[in-house]
């Protein structure tokens, strides 16, 4: 099914991508150039909707991420004659394409300082205040983005999405208790987000991977005897999200595969002792549960994975890298188990 | 299945026409019997009712015509949130179809998807590398 131009597409494979870009001729062209904005033409039927922006919005996006330079200006051109320049979403479109514009360092500095200049202008251009963070992480400078974005959530706190942009960026600094608190605050906003309640999971789940690797040494360096404490505790609550996560969206994969992680882990450090238990203030549950919880992982990862292989209708929604996770995911278990029973 | 309906409406519209008809006829005839009855005689008029089987055929047509228009609608959407997103999940952009076969223009597939995607945030340079590295490595899906 081809990808609609009304829907962002950031998200979109490359060949999809590619595919939204071709389109760039024919929609440049089957759409007039200029549109008038005055009182009185909107009185006069005319072909402007607002589906047509979203559109060259959307082209615009697609296009530079192919690298079609000359249609995105196209694009940003009938933006701009359509909506002027002081627009606060043109201005950040512009941004947008001066980014990709520019070779070398030097170019980004300069947008960059073209950034601050319209802030100091006007502090609340929030479209522009996301682009310079943005700007600011492509260019490698984690610590000032992150400070900005913060700066960003004092005077906006219900931006989910900077919020979530927040978790990230700790995230890929290893600095998971923060990213854990910015991604409780999206679910605070979108209570009901089954993918933020699943990525929230992720988020104490990977922590407990990566402080298996050794990357959370900081944390375990300050307070080496809370270290198995809060693994636990991490563990239990990556298990909740992710039942959360089931229980708000049916045959959701990401989260019966989150479950089926967590609860393979828990399963297998059952075995070990455990120590000190009656001092932590939270409750894992008993194994019978996990083992249950496990089963039913297993079997509706099973059942998805196998009617998505054969296309039935009504289950080809799901992304083809996530349904060969889970595959994986069971072969590995499966070959666990044969291994154990020679 | 939507012929089959619309040929059950059509055929609950004929005998609603039909019982229509038969009403106005025999209205008519009512009239005229009434006034030829005046000419040769004075007798008193006779209250005429509709027969019943016109009655009958006027509420067998409603009804059939009513079963034609509900068997034709779309397979109503899911109103619990898990059984929403769970088609969501399962069936993306093909279970929200209309009869005609596009897929609905409200359609937005996940509303959360944006805390993923973060359109605000987007980095422009790292998608062109990215997709100049697929372009180069022979863009295979």
């Amino acid at each position: 099914m081809a990808p609609s131009l009304l829907h962002p597409p950031s998200q979109l494979s490359p060949a999809a991508a590619l595919q939204l870009s071709q389109q760039a001729p024919s929609v440049l062209q089957n759409s007039p150039s200029t549109i008038n904005s005055s009182p009185l033409a909107a009185l006069l039927p005319s072909s402007e909707t607002p589906d047509l922006w979203i559109k060259y919005e959307n082209l615009l996006l697609s296009c530079l991420r192919t690298g079609d330079d000359h249609a995105a200006h196209q694009c940003l051109e009938r933006l701009v004659a359509r909506f002027g320049n002081e627009n606060v979403r043109v201005m950040a479109l512009k941004g947008l394409v001066k980014e990709a514009d520019s070779q070398n360092n030097g170019d980004l500095e300069k947008v960059l300082k073209e950034y601050d200049q319209i802030l100091s202008d006007n502090n609340t251009n929030i479209p522009i205040t996301k682009r310079r963070i943005a700007l600011l992480r492509s260019m490698g400078r984690l610590s000032d983005a992150a400070s900005s974005l913060v700066h960003l959530l004092g005077f906006s706190p219900t931006d989910a999405e900077a919020w979530s942009e927040l978790a990230d960026i700790y995230l890929v600094q290893g600095m998971y208790q923060q990213a854990i608190y910015a991604m409780e605050e999206v679910l605070v906003l979108a209570p009901n987000a089954w993918n933020a309640h699943s990525s929230f999971a992720n988020t104490p789940c990977d922590d407990q991977v990566h402080a298996r690797l050794g990357e959370m040494q900081y944390m375990a360096a300050t307070a080496p005897g809370a270290a198995s404490g809060t693994y636990e505790k991490s563990m239990v609550e990556a298990l909740k999200r992710f039942s959360r996560s089931i229980e708000l969206c049916d045959d959701y994969l990401r989260g019966y595969y989150g479950l089926k992680l967590v609860t393979k882990k828990l399963l297998k450090d059952a075995a070990k002792p455990a120590k000190d238990s009656e001092e932590i203030d939270f409750s894992l549950p008993d194994s019978k549960t996990i083992e249950r919880l496990n089963e039913l992982a297993t079997v509706k990862l099973s059942e998805i994975i196998r009617r998505n292989t054969a296309q039935e209708r009504g289950w080809r929604g799901y992304d083809k890298l996530e349904v060969a996770a889970a595959r994986e995911l069971l072969a590995e278990e499966a070959s666990a188990a044969a291994s154990i029973e020679r | 299945m939507t012929w089959i309906s619309k040929t059950i409406t059509v055929l609950g519209g004929i005998l609603l026409a039909h019982a229509c008809y038969s009403a106005q006829e025999h209205s008519s005839l009512q009239s005229f019997r009434a006034a030829a009855a005046s000419l040769t005689s004075s007798s008193t008029l006779t209250a005429t009712t509709l027969p019943v089987d016109i009655a009958i055929e006027t509420i067998v047509a409603t009804f059939i015509i009513v079963l034609g228009l509900v068997s034709g609608t779309r397979p109503l959407r899911p109103i619990q949130w898990r059984v929403w997103a769970g088609k969501l999940e399962r069936e993306g952009a093909e279970g929200f179809v209309d009869n005609e076969g596009e897929v609905n223009k409200d359609y937005v597939g996940n509303p959360f998807k944006n805390l993923e995607m973060r359109p605000g945030f987007v980095d422009v340079r790292r998608q062109r590398r990215e997709f100049a590295e697929w372009v180069k490595g022979g863009g295979e899906k």
